[in-house]
């Protein structure tokens, strides 16, 4: 079937000359692939490729294959604004970012001025990875689509299946970076206290990535004595946080945003034994079909972000079905009211896109780091296991005042 | 002054400059863009350390002002005030010389590595303290804005953007040069090549060197400002410590000795990154060991290469060097395969994908795809072309350059090409 | 009480290490007065290094190998590259150095990727020295102080009480008069830089294993060792001691009592 396909579409190229190119669908992503961030943003690349090609077998869109083009942001906002107008010399129509709210939050005002300056030749913006709440509050629009969760989604989440399992306690410490994530990390486990019944005993917001040795904050939290500490640390922030914890011989569970960051669990080794991490996904939790035909295609299986990155472009197949442009130029406005009503039943529940913000509704899955469990992580015997899939109706947050979205007309 | 000829050159670059752009494709004209910004930044850069040989280290502390002024004025537009876009670059230079003022006060109270490590760590505390006055900065994800239209121009193309980045680029070139050639210019150039003498002649070169250094941060700034009304926003990334290594980077690949050469590293890494940097993902590593080359065997650059022909033209014999420059342009190409051969094949090999691969295929040592051809880990054409490669050209370069040498002593001068290229260079 | 001693704990263990990698800047710095950039990257190459031999040849063994190689990189720079700029200036050597610190960056992400790499202390060495306050100190903390004070004393020792020390310090103050007495300087000069570039090479095998041995080790480092030799008055090793010590107090304080430079602006009106 691929080779009929590639067949045809080479000798409509030949006849290219008499016949009417029927206009493909492009997406651009646009990620950190070199950089401090690489890792990360390789991962989304390799997850939107993943998807893009589910989309070309099933055979494209408007009667071309969808065409995937990667732009290296060198993990920058100026370098990623320069992308994006290189995305947009290449007439890119759907343009994917993951790595960085900052970069996320640079390409939304970026599209949002392109479409103002280019009527009827719109840019839709997937933002797999960019959590910061202004992404949907002061800077929400239209064409911006988040598809992952938020630092509320995350925090309610782990504290309700925590306090379920009988591992939160009554104390809570927040530790986290001291930029707006961390800011919304903090904002959101103060918000949950009253309602989960903790006392947030201490809160520490410290410098991102530059900090070499964390005892002295482990130092601090020993002296608050706190049950569970919450952090949505990130990379090194976050494995020198445990590693500084597990030597101080403090116990204490850490619920967490980001442990299954390739890297940590083996690096941390016994020490995240017993941790908790609120998180879009987890191979443990589906019931293993979209994980396996993941590896097939990919020769691993799916880590990190790449699940829901997948879910996301899955996510645009579901909206592509319902249009069709007849070969003619791609309607990115129709592309997006089309988005806004899909729904996708992922592997751990229902996915579907709030109308007023644009943030997606989605089921977050808790999972706790475990001995010998169904999928060990990079080669240890340690791995996570599902607590519970808290329900996309129940994770999600109101929407912000902040939010003023123009609808396009009509 | 200058020759008849430099003008005509110079008339014709600029035509080629006004006229090209509107033919090419959104893309390169972008690149164009921050080909230009990249330059003027460069240029301004080279006045403190080619002019002055005051060595920063964080000139993007001064870049990056620039462009968070320009974007303050840029929304204040956007909020009604009655200000000219297109003069928006004034706000960077404003901002641009009262910082340079103030941090150029403190540096240059030292010289040598203590005046690189001031401004580097002055542009370290500009870029740790950014992101936490939100007010100034926005934060991680910084401010942004949208150009307005000014007099019936809208600004929302890339190439209206282009023009007036040529524009302002052209303005600041010129009077950079023009300020080169004033006797304060000249007491620049003093106060690198012999700071005591100066001194003993009644000048005073603290307040000398705080005027050079407020200079290269004022048009530093305008830099930053066109970057600003490029991208329309700005974020505190603008003062990290790749950014103030770039420009060192271009301006002495260019060439530091030279008044136009660091115009040519911006302009060759601006469009390297534009044409390379999605193909590979070592083109930080490339850059690297373009500089550390240029540094070891042409350390006045390449503009310094290129002037010190143009000044011996009419000594040499070129039909003699024609064949053996061919042999070297050989060479270098053969070497710089050999190194692009044998870093992508690292790269491949020791890359994440591959592992994943090879732990799929439980663990063998598969072959793998690169540059269109399948490459087995164990064969030995594997290791033996990029080997081959090198050591071939290396040997010309070797030879060639001996050749090189004699011709360009039979010049009449004595010793070799490097040791004349050598004298022409020196900063302090 | 419990949080001053356990502060002072961690803040002179931390300043130990800072200073394991600034003596070496500082030595070369004082001897050839070039400013070494690599220097960062000599202390990631260490730690690397000492990765990826220590499954082979164990830990131990990896902590003698890692910083001799290292320091034989450091010769080699020293031997073959800087006098290749040496005579355009000082300025010249730096960014000759900057430009290294680059190369061996990106090396080190080509060959080991952009994640941090497992490298583990052994397990005999994974233990709690004491328990203060209800809190385990672990050993290893105790162990990387240890190796700094051996490494000051021999430095001090080899520099102030031998021959080979006088000959040094000759090399540094008056090279030209050094050499007419039939001294070998180039070669003292090769030697010291080695031996400074092994010292680095040394602090990133031994604390590789503690913090965690990732691309950006040498940058994250590389700023705080510069303050250090700036504040510890470039050249001298006591200075830098003593600027170690101090910078990993008041690092370990600051965090302690929420210092940060931002509120300390926002006190005179210039916060968010």
């Amino acid at each position: 079937m691929k080779h009929l396909t590639l067949v045809a579409t080479a000798s409509v190229a030949a006849l290219a000359t008499s016949i009417a190119h029927a206009e493909p669908l492009r997406i651009g992503i646009i990620e950190s692939l070199s950089g401090a961030q690489t890792s990360t943003g390789r991962l989304y690349a390799n997850a939107v490729k993943y998807g893009v090609d589910r989309i070309n077998e099933a055979g494209g869109f408007n009667g071309e294959p969808v065409v995937v083009t990667e732009y290296d942001n060198a993990g920058g906002a100026p370098e990623a604004a320069d992308k994006f107008r290189q995305a947009v010399a290449d007439g890119v129509d759907i343009i994917v970012q993951g790595a960085s709210s900052a970069i996320a939050g640079q390409l939304t005002e970026d599209v949002r001025k392109h479409n103002i300056r280019n009527p009827g030749d719109e840019i839709l913006f997937m933002n797999l990875g960019g959590e910061a709440m202004e992404l949907t509050g002061d800077k929400c629009q239209f064409y911006h689509f988040r598809f992952t969760t938020t630092a509320p989604m995350r925090v309610n989440a782990l504290t309700s299946a925590m306090k379920e399992a009988g591992d939160l306690g009554t104390k809570v410490y927040a530790i986290n970076q001291n930029y707006s994530w961390g800011q919304d990390m903090q904002a959101a486990i103060e918000a949950a206290a009253p309602e989960e019944g903790y006392e947030v005993v201490g809160e520490v917001l410290h410098d991102v990535n530059k900090i070499q040795d964390f005892a002295p904050f482990v130092a601090r939290i020993k002296s608050a004595a706190p049950d569970t500490v919450i952090t949505g640390n990130w990379s090194n922030d976050l494995l020198l946080l445990m590693k500084a914890t597990g030597d101080a011989g403090l116990d204490v569970t850490f619920a967490t945003a980001f442990l299954d960051q390739p890297g940590n669990i083996a690096n941390a080794g016994k020490t995240a034994l017993g941790h908790y991490i609120a998180n879009n996904y987890d191979n443990a939790a589906g019931d293993g079909t979209f994980a396996e035909t993941y590896r097939q295609a990919t020769g691993h299986l799916p880590i990190f972000v790449e699940g829901h990155s997948a879910f996301a472009m899955a996510q645009l197949q579901e909206a592509l079905k319902g249009l069709d442009f007849a070969g003619g130029p791609i309607n990115v406005t129709e592309i997006a009211l089309a988005l806004e009503n899909s729904t996708y039943d992922s592997p751990v529940g229902p996915i579907s896109i709030r109308k007023e913000d644009h943030q997606s509704i989605r089921p977050v899955v808790v999972s706790k780091v475990v001995e010998n469990p169904k999928f060990p992580a990079e080669g240890t015997t340690l791995g996570f296991a599902p607590v519970k899939i808290v329900e996309g109706k129940d994770a999600i947050y109101p929407v912000q005042e902040s939010c003023e979205m123009d609808r396009p007309e009509g | 002054m200058m020759s008849f000829r430099s003008v005509l050159l110079l008339a014709t670059l600029l035509a080629l400059l006004l006229a090209v752009p509107p033919l090419l494709d959104l893309a390169w004209q972008n690149a164009l863009v921050n080909v230009l910004i990249a330059s003027l930044f460069a240029l301004a850069f080279n006045l403190l350390v080619g002019q002055a040989g005051l060595l920063s280290f964080g000139h993007a502390a001064y870049f990056g002002v620039g462009a968070f002024a320009a974007l303050h004025l840029m929304i204040a537009i956007e909020d009604g005030l009655a200000f000219p876009t297109p003069l928006v670059p004034l706000a960077g230079a404003v901002v641009g010389l009262v910082v340079g003022l103030v941090a150029g006060f403190f540096a240059t109270k030292r010289s040598g590595v203590y005046f690189a490590l001031v401004t580097l760590a002055i542009a370290e505390l500009i870029h740790a303290l950014a992101p936490r006055l939100e007010g100034l900065f926005g934060g991680e994800s910084g401010i942004g804005s949208m150009r307005m239209p000014f007099a019936g121009i809208v600004f929302g193309s890339t190439i209206e953007v282009y023009y007036l980045t040529l524009g302002w680029v052209l303005f600041c070139g010129l009077g950079l040069y023009l300020y080169t050639l004033t006797p304060f210019g000249r007491l620049t150039l003093a106060l690198r090549d012999n700071e005591q003498r100066v001194r003993f002649l009644g000048y005073d070169a603290h307040s000398s060197k705080v005027i050079v250094f407020a200079i290269s941060g004022m048009v530093s700034g305008v830099a930053g400002s066109l970057l600003a009304i490029s991208n329309e926003t700005a974020n505190y990334s603008l003062f990290a410590t790749d950014v103030s290594a770039q420009v060192v980077l271009q301006t002495f690949v260019g060439g530091s000795t030279v008044f136009f050469g660091p115009v040519i590293g911006a302009a060759i890494f601006a469009l390297f990154s534009f044409l390379v940097s999605d193909l590979t993902r070592s083109w930080v590593f490339y850059q690297g060991l373009i500089f550390v080359l240029v540094m070891l065997y042409a350390p006045t650059g390449i503009g310094g290469a290129i002037q010190h022909h143009i000044r011996h033209r009419r000594q040499l014999d070129w039909p003699a060097l024609a064949a053996p420059y061919a042999a070297m342009l050989f060479g270098g190409l053969l070497v710089a395969a050999g190194i692009v051969f044998a870093t992508e094949m690292v790269a491949v090999m020791f890359g994440e994908d591959y592992a994943r691969t090879r732990e799929a295929a439980g663990g063998a040592l598969i072959p793998f795809e690169l540059f269109g051809a399948t490459w087995s880990p164990t064969g030995p054409s594997t290791y033996l072309i990029p080997l081959v490669l090198l050591g071939a050209g290396i040997a010309i370069l070797v030879k060639v350059r001996r050749r090189i040498d004699a011709v360009w002593a039979a010049r009449g001068e004595q010793g070799s090409k490097t040791q004349t290229l050598a004298t022409t260079g020196g900063i302090q | 009480m419990e949080f001053a001693i356990i502060s002072t704990l961690n803040g002179v263990t931390y300043g130990l290490l800072l200073f394991m990698v600034s003596a070496g800047l500082t030595l070369i710095f004082g001897m050839m007065g070039v400013l070494n950039f690599a220097h960062a990257s000599f202390y990631m190459l260490g730690a690397y290094v000492a990765y990826a031999i220590s499954p082979i040849i164990g830990f131990w063994a990896a902590l003698v190998i890692a910083p001799l190689f290292v320091g034989l990189v450091g010769m080699g720079v020293e031997r073959y590259l800087l006098p290749r700029v040496h005579k355009h200036g000082h300025a010249h050597e730096l960014l000759l150095t900057f430009g290294l610190a680059l190369i061996i960056e990106e090396l080190i992400k080509l060959f080991f990727g952009d994640f941090p790499v497992n490298y583990q202390m052994p397990a005999e060495l994974r233990f709690s020295a004491f328990t203060i306050f209800g809190t385990d100190y672990p050993f290893y903390r105790l162990f990387i102080g240890g190796v700094a004070v051996v490494m000051f004393t021999t430095l001090w020792l080899l520099l102030t009480r031998t021959r080979t020390g006088i000959v040094v310090r000759a090399a540094e103050r008056l090279p030209h008069m050094a050499e007419a007495l039939g001294h070998n300087i180039p070669l003292v000069f090769m030697f010291v830089f080695g031996t400074g570039a092994a010292l680095a090479g040394l602090a990133g095998a031994v604390a590789g294993a503690f913090y965690p041995t990732n691309p950006n080790m040498g940058i994250e480092l590389g700023v705080i060792v510069f303050v250090v030799v700036v504040v510890g008055g470039l050249g001298s090793l006591k200075g830098s001691l003593l600027a170690s010590l101090l910078i990993g107090l008041f690092s370990s304080f600051a965090v302690g009592l929420d210092w940060s430079l931002a509120s300390l602006l926002s006190l005179v009106g210039l916060g968010d």
